[in-house]
């Protein structure tokens, strides 16, 4: 494990070429966010929908503290700062509600954040192509391999960050409740605060991995900060690769990358193809390739 | 064995989730008979309803009502063919009038013709429907919805009636009327399967009897050679 | 100087109010499904979009007034929404609580992209001579879109209470609604019932396209907003009756001209948004829920 962690950071110095940096950063950054929405549906019961939020607001708070003048690494931590807060606030409203109704109260807060944004510039001056949109500002000087090493960071941090969770009394809490929730309310759990931790915890964390990218793109802007793509990616690759499993965030985010490397050329239909892939997943497998390599496995041993 | 009788149920497991029910139950009721299913809660009598209504699907074994198979067939398929359950805890349609109930219970096609006779014989069997059939069900007494479940049962023209604890919940008195009602609705020569918390009663309005225990049939036979079995008295008597 | 400001206020509210009969409309469809699978079509919006869609590709490519092409409209939604239920959702339904969902998000997504590839992101609006027009009522200038659009929500209400009332396929959804397992005894074929009941709420999606198509421009991205308002409606209004589902449409509409008014046009959608979450958060059960 430890083997490869250091080969994934020396990288950038072996001189490997710039695209697949990128889409390692890109992996890492997923996988931070897949690992985190398994958190909150597979191992909380939690259906969201709000990842464009966290994202989008972390983005925004990077640019806006670099664009003042707050070091990049500072502001990062910032924005998984505000949107775990941010996580907080949201929780009042949509914490009243149950499964489905969850989901969709969830969906609102993005949208609205995305109305809010194009209307507030809260630092005047350059906008991105006549819209709404910033640069990242104060950035030279720092190479890919320093986002490079962000992106990993945050993305073999979720995965340890995960492992911790689920062995630990949330973990444990976080299990009952995903089985039924009033039974473990009336078996003394605090249901609520159980949740919460989990939202907020999957807030910063979510924030974190966008910022990253954010750091690495180097201009947001709202429509593409907050739109429903954010929620595709880890739906999709936490399904892909097993939901409510550890590595299936793993496997599940590789596929994903693989698939937009794949249909870069495709822009314009990929979201149809993640859209068709998630259906047929549901249907055909929906427990993922964790699941399915189980069966294999099975089937095997059977077979001595 | 099996000939002549209208409903024959055939060595069935049935399991609920990964936990057995239902194991090796064999019965057969007569075309016209009341037979009763006596036994404690649990035993697994509402099991053994739901799977001959086609609710659930039996693991093992056979089904079959006036020789046809019945065991793979859906519930709607199973209803067409002439068996009504009336659930337990009633199940009418809360925020549905009396009379939507009603009519919902000659939903299926061969019912639909007859649907101003059996509305006729529902209203004279349970008057009091006919009083409030604008009235939301939810509203009725419970007596009046055991009526109300009772009468939905019978607007689908069944050939077999299957009746889960008519009796929870409701007082004496009322009880009374229910099982006076069943008593004609027997006469029209509709068969009868009923589950009865009460053995006394059970014993007293039935042809015949199965007690079961744990998903077993322990005990049959006629009413008449029941009421000697020793564990019958023993166990069971004066509950 | 007072009394213009009055008038230009009446005439917000009453926008607003006819504007809430669309709304209304849009949740009808939704809160169906809900009703009787207990599920909510994440897909609803976009769903409603594609009727939009198609009546915009009529008027444009065979020159069919959107209006009349409900006539081919509604059938080509309900069968799709039939298909959608019996043979994606059906499935899915067993499985897990979140299966559904997914898929309907799966199908929401391909929409979307759908919808980008054939019309481009550009925002589109069926205009139509007579959408544009406004007339007068008592001093005030109403746009003749927004009674159009409250008309047909009026009528399509009644004909769907009508429906669920006296037929017995309607009594048989909203009895499946109330105990599935009553319903399945009585002999009524669940499956086949759910499926009308999603292909019904296709078709009454039909209907809230073309007329928002007509009211508003549209985005492929649309879908999300209407979605929203179908669900901020069923919230507002409450679950379980139409009358209920009627006022909360109401008092969206309101609060969005009245938002749009005080705020402006880009701010008018945070105010409804705001007030969704506002009402989830202090009285979870609708202003006029059960």
């Amino acid at each position: 494990m430890i083997v490869i962690i250091v080969m994934l950071a020396a990288f950038p110095k072996l001189g490997v070429p710039d695209a697949w940096i990128l889409y390692i950063l890109l992996f890492f950054v997923y996988l931070a966010m897949a690992n985190m929405w398994n958190l909150l549906c597979g191992y909380s019961g939690l259906i969201s929908l709000c990842q464009p939020a966290f994202i989008g607001i972390a983005g925004y708070t990077l640019v806006l503290l670099v664009w003042v003048g707050v070091p990049f690494y500072v502001a990062i931590i910032a924005g998984g700062i505000v949107a775990g807060a941010f996580a907080v606030l949201i929780s009042i409203p949509v914490f009243r509600l149950r499964g489905i109704y969850f989901a969709i109260g969830t969906l609102v807060v993005p949208e609205a954040l995305r109305i809010l944004f194009l209307l507030w510039r809260p630092v005047g001056g350059k906008l991105h192509g006549g819209g709404a949109g910033y640069m990242l500002r104060g950035m030279s000087g720092v190479s890919v391999a320093h986002y490079y090493w962000m992106a990993c960071i945050v993305g073999i941090g979720s995965f340890f960050l995960m492992r911790l969770i689920l062995r630990s009394k949330l973990g444990l809490g976080l299990a009952a409740i995903r089985e039924n929730d009033r039974s473990a309310a009336s078996s003394g759990l605090n249901v609520f605060r159980l949740k919460l931790y989990s939202f907020v915890i999957s807030g910063f964390v979510t924030g974190i991995a966008g910022a990253v990218f954010y750091l690495y793109q180097g201009y947001i802007e709202p429509g593409a900060a907050f739109t429903i793509q954010w929620t595709m990616i880890p739906i999709l690759a936490t399904v892909i690769g097993g939901i409510s499993t550890e590595e299936g965030p793993i496997i599940g985010t590789v596929v994903v990358v693989f698939l937009d490397f794949l249909l870069a050329r495709y822009a314009g239909i990929s979201m149809f193809i993640q859209g068709a892939i998630l259906v047929g997943i549901m249907l055909l497998a929906p427990q993922g390739i964790m699941e399915i390599g189980k069966q294999i496995r099975t089937y095997f041993s059977w077979l001595r | 064995m099996n000939e002549g009788a209208q409903l024959s149920v055939t060595s069935i497991d049935v399991f609920y989730g990964g936990f057995q029910a239902i194991h090796e139950v064999s019965l057969k009721v007569q075309s016209g008979e009341i037979v009763a299913l006596v036994g404690a809660n649990g035993a697994g009598k509402s099991t053994l309803l739901n799977t001959i209504s086609g609710l659930i699907q039996p693991a093992k074994g056979r089904i079959e009502f006036e020789g046809e198979s019945i065991t793979a067939m859906d519930p709607s398929q199973i209803v067409a063919l002439g068996i009504s359950q009336v659930p337990q805890g009633r199940r009418i349609f809360p925020d549905m009038t009396v009379r939507d109930n009603l009519v919902l219970g000659s939903y299926n096609r061969n019912a639909r013709f007859k649907k101003e006779q059996n509305f006729e014989m529902v209203y004279n069997l349970f008057p009091i429907l006919k009083e409030r059939k604008k009235q939301l069900a939810k509203t009725l007494s419970g007596g009046e919805q055991q009526m109300l479940a009772l009468g939905r049962g019978l607007m689908s023209s069944p050939k077999l009636m299957l009746l889960d604890e008519m009796s929870l919940g409701l007082a004496p008195i009322i009880i009374g009327k229910v099982y006076k009602a069943l008593r004609k609705i027997r006469k029209r020569g509709i068969t009868i399967l009923f589950i009865e918390q009460s053995v006394r009663r059970s014993l007293e309005e039935a042809d015949r009897a199965y007690i079961i225990e744990a998903g077993r049939v322990v005990l049959s036979g006629k009413v008449a050679d029941l009421r000697e079995e020793e564990e019958i008295k023993k166990a069971y008597f004066g509950i | 100087m007072a009394s213009e400001v009055l008038i230009d206020l009446l005439n917000t509210v009453v926008m607003g109010i006819l504007l809430g009969g669309l709304y209304a409309l849009i949740a009808l469809g939704l809160s169906l499904v809900f009703g009787v699978m207990k599920m909510i079509n994440v897909a609803h919006g976009d769903l409603i979009l594609l009727g939009t869609y198609f009546a915009y590709g009529m008027m444009t490519h065979l020159g069919v007034d959107p209006i009349l092409s409900l006539i081919a409209g509604i059938p080509l939604l309900f069968v799709i929404g039939f298909g959608i239920q019996k043979y994606l959702m059906s499935r899915a339904m067993g499985r897990s609580m979140e299966a559904p969902l997914l898929i309907a998000f799966g199908i929401s997504l391909m929409l979307q992209n759908l919808q980008q590839i054939l019309w481009t992101p550009m925002s589109k609006g069926l205009t139509t001579s007579y959408a544009l027009e406004s007339f007068g009522l008592g001093g005030i200038n109403l746009p003749l879109a927004y009674l159009f659009d409250f008309i047909a929500a009026v009528i399509v209400m009644f004909l769907l209470s009508q429906f669920l009332n006296r037929t017995y396929l309607g009594k048989a959804i909203t009895g499946a609604a109330q105990d599935r397992t009553a319903a399945q005894l009585m002999g009524i074929n669940t499956g086949r019932v759910y499926a009308f009941a999603f292909a019904i709420s296709m078709a009454t999606a039909a209907f809230a396209g073309v007329f928002l198509g007509l009211t508003f421009p549209f985005t492929p991205q649309s879908g999300t907003s209407f979605l929203i308002i179908a669900f901020g409606v069923v919230i507002v209004g409450g679950l379980g009756s139409m009358i209920g589902t009627f006022l909360g449409g109401i008092v969206l509409g309101v609060a969005q001209t009245l938002g749009g008014y005080f705020l402006g046009p880009t701010s008018q959608m945070l105010v409804v948004y705001c007030l969704v979450l506002l009402v989830l958060a202090l009285r979870p059960q609708g202003l006029f829920g059960r």
